[in-house]
């Protein structure tokens, strides 16, 4: 798993490319927690190159969106492939996480 | 009708041999296509993440054994770990806020949902056989 992060103006595109299973996912939760940590609390998180989540990726997400929004910012996803969508369908999430087609408009979506 | 069963074991022992688990179920699967690949590695993940983590607490052997054949996949894991029945995991919260939403429970509620049925049996006080079953969609007419 590589995670590549982009700065949009104070909003931070976090792209992850591969799988999160119960190995990768404690590294994507360092690497979320570390951003957050450092004052970057709008995040998009672009899924187009995850075609694998587990439970393990969705406690990390989960993680990382309670501090964000515990700090008045968000985590938002973009561009979710269709497996891992139906995890996080089976799972709630789709409930408590604002979902976007695009990376621009979960970007755009922070100015709304 | 269907074809002849192939049979495929791994062993696995701790955390670290998670990719490789998962690289040997992609494996195993691959004639079954990508969607009843995908269920079994999330289903298999799943099992052997909670063994280790709730029935061993740390590192214990697991057997799998992935069975296909042309109508569905089947996967035994057995461990030597205190014995858990699935149907005693907590359910999940699938309905608070996310700063009220906890993770537990998530692991099974996911491995019944994209299997199509799952068995326990214990050995005695250790050790625990699971059985998931997921069928493969029937061939276009």
């Amino acid at each position: 798993m590589n995670i590549h992060i982009e700065p949009r103006g104070d909003i931070a595109v976090i792209a992850i490319n591969g799988s999160i299973d119960g190995l990768t996912a404690e590294e994507l939760l360092k690497t979320l927690q570390a951003h957050v940590q450092q004052g970057h609390d709008r995040l998009v998180v672009d899924l187009e190159g995850v075609a694998y989540t587990s439970s393990a990726g969705l406690r990390a997400l989960l993680a990382t969106v309670k501090e964000t929004r515990r700090r008045g910012g968000d985590l938002r996803l973009a561009r979710i492939q269709p497996n891992v969508r139906k995890v996080l369908e089976l799972s709630g999430f789709v409930t408590i996480l604002k979902v976007f087609a695009e990376v621009d408009e979960a970007v755009e979506s922070y100015g709304a | 009708m269907n074809a002849a069963p192939v049979e495929r074991r791994f062993r696995a022992g701790s955390m670290a041999d998670l990719a490789a688990l998962l690289d040997f179920i992609d494996m195993a699967c691959d004639p079954a296509g990508a969607d009843v690949g995908f269920a079994v590695r999330l289903a298999v993940e799943e099992v052997f993440t909670n063994v280790l983590e709730h029935g061993y607490g740390g590192d214990g052997p697991v057997a799998v054994c992935v069975t296909t054949d042309g109508s569905q996949v089947r996967v035994v894991l057995e461990d030597d770990a205190p014995t858990f029945n699935p149907s005693q995991a907590p359910a999940p919260d699938l309905a608070s806020d996310a700063p009220d939403r906890e993770p537990g429970g998530l692991g099974w509620h996911l491995v019944h949902q994209v299997m199509d049925d799952v068995q326990h049996k214990s050995r005695g006080e250790r050790g625990n056989t699971y059985t998931l079953v997921k069928r493969l969609p029937a061939p276009a007419p």
